[in-house]
């Protein structure tokens, strides 16, 4: 019964972090702008992989440290693993902070919402300025 | 197990998912217009990596992987404050 229920918390956790890990890549490929990609990235890496990571302590304190009685051995393991998603926790957003600083320095324009044939055609030069003036 | 389910088949399932993420992210790398999205797709890719690595040290149940992913999160942080500095 018990074993059930932390092996079902185990499951949900994965799928969640899961969702928002392949969300955060669908709005990097998708999104129109370098800030919006980077809107889109830097919070659902962050929470995706946490939880990730969170489902994976739960399943090795809950099951391999309980049920198989080498508690122990599970726990170095997972504190190995929260010294990752704190890791994670500092080092994610700051470096998505340093990005965005850069290429506001450099000198990238936010996109801004006009309407659809301007749109494409700022797509078209787009392409051609950032590649040429940052790359 | 709980016979309902083999736990690791499920982590597998989820690492195929990552892969499959990180490939799709690979495109925006190649693809993106100007430096900046090719540093943002390192910085993806390498933080999809760490939750791989982790979940290959759980199906294959060797603890050294715990230790690699450690590493590779501390060099992902520092290659992406020394391209976004220089």
């Amino acid at each position: 019964m018990f074993d059930t229920i932390i092996i079902s918390i185990v499951i949900l956790l994965l799928l969640i972090g899961l969702f928002f890990t392949v969300a955060g890549t669908i709005g990097f490929v998708r999104f129109p702008d370098f800030y919006s990609r980077m809107h889109a990235t830097g919070k659902c890496d962050t929470l995706g992989e946490g939880l990730m990571l969170l489902a994976l302590i739960i399943y090795m304190i809950g099951y391999e440290g309980i049920f198989k009685g080498d508690l122990v051995h599970a726990l170095f393991i997972s504190i190995k693993i929260i010294l990752l998603i704190l890791f994670i926790l500092l080092a994610n957003p700051t470096s998505t902070h340093a990005i965005a600083k850069a290429a506001h320095d450099v000198g990238l324009q936010p996109w801004k919402k006009t309407d659809e044939t301007q749109w494409m055609n700022d797509m078209e030069t787009d392409e051609v300025t950032n590649g040429g003036e940052t790359g | 197990m709980t016979g309902l389910i083999h736990m690791p088949d499920f982590f597998l399932f989820v690492a195929v998912i990552i892969v499959i993420a990180s490939f799709v992210s690979l495109y925006r790398g190649i693809e993106g217009p100007g430096i900046f999205n090719r540093i943002i797709a390192v910085n993806v890719i390498g933080t999809k990596t760490i939750v791989l690595l982790v979940l290959i040290g759980f199906i294959y149940q060797r603890q050294d992987f715990f230790d690699i992913a450690l590493v590779y999160a501390i060099l992902n942080f520092i290659m992406t404050i020394a391209a976004t500095r220089y």
